[in-house]
């Protein structure tokens, strides 16, 4: 099998790449997809932990599933206050809507 | 360190998935189309599903496809197509921004590598991978002793969120 650590390493690199897309984009799809990366990179570390260190084999595996439901819900939600954004201002640039009012 | 494996399948197979992965990944941080951005979002998801086949758990990586691939991604590109005018490009954001960013991104990446190289980690699972261990994943999921009121929480939860993201994205 592949060391843990080689699993581990690239579950890092994919949340910096996840990090720098969060900070850099302005694309309010761009982040919520950077979020995702994010996410993706949480659930490679859970479940190489889960594969490698535990005895169970099943804990990890739960914890994943419950980060796709967030991840699911996250996703719906964005989309859902992207849409009523570019309803209303006819843009998704997150340094364009500043405005608190509604 | 862990670094002193022989090269089988295996490790050839993780080398050449984590490098098309990254390459997908960083290609989407860094495309200028939303379009194409979602479809190497959807590449990046296809390819973290293959390191859960290589990790022996096909459950997980059959929901990664499931849900990432079958559910976000339709739902990002059906949502970009009801938005029209949208599929564009990204106008850049000032450079200073980007470098910041890439500051940001590139010493969290050097700490965390630092961090995961100190420790002697192991190289070889701590159990052999069971055929079918479902039964137990589903019996932990639904059990008072594991996870059921999280489990029940969650589909609460899905079933808010699906009704509250209706409510933003209605007409008005």
């Amino acid at each position: 099998m592949v060391p843990l650590s080689w699993y581990l390493l690239l579950a890092a690199a994919l949340f910096s790449i996840g990090l720098y897309g969060i900070l850099a984009r302005r694309n309010l799809v761009m982040i919520l997809m950077s979020l995702e990366l994010l996410l993706n990179a949480v659930n490679i570390n859970l479940i190489a932990f889960s594969r490698y260190l535990e005895e169970g084999q099943t804990i990890g595996r739960v914890f994943a599933l419950f980060v796709y439901v967030i991840a699911a819900a996250e996703t719906a939600l964005g989309l859902a206050i992207m849409i009523a954004v570019w309803r209303t201002h006819q843009t998704v640039a997150v340094d364009e809507i500043d405005a608190l009012k509604g | 360190m862990g670094f002193d494996v022989s090269f089988g399948f295996e490790q050839i197979a993780f080398l050449l998935t984590a490098a098309l992965t990254l390459a997908a990944a960083l290609a989407m941080v860094f495309s200028r189309q939303v379009f194409h951005a979602i479809l190497l979002m959807i590449a990046v998801f296809v390819g973290v599903a293959t390191f859960y086949v290589l990790l022996g758990v096909s459950f997980m990586a059959g929901m990664q496809l499931f849900i990432y691939v079958g559910g976000v991604s339709v739902l990002a590109v059906i949502a970009i197509m009801v938005t029209r005018g949208f599929m564009g490009s990204d106008r850049p954001r000032p450079a200073r921004t980007t470098y910041g960013a890439a500051i940001v991104a590139g010493s969290v990446f050097i700490g965390l590598a630092w961090l995961i190289l100190r420790v002697p980690w192991p190289t070889v699972p701590l159990v052999a991978a069971s055929e079918n261990d479902l039964a137990l994943l589903g019996q932990v999921l639904v059990s008072r002793a594991g996870f059921v009121v999280p489990f029940e929480l969650s589909s609460l939860l899905l079933f808010v969120v699906l009704l509250g993201a209706l409510y933003i994205a209605r007409e008005r």
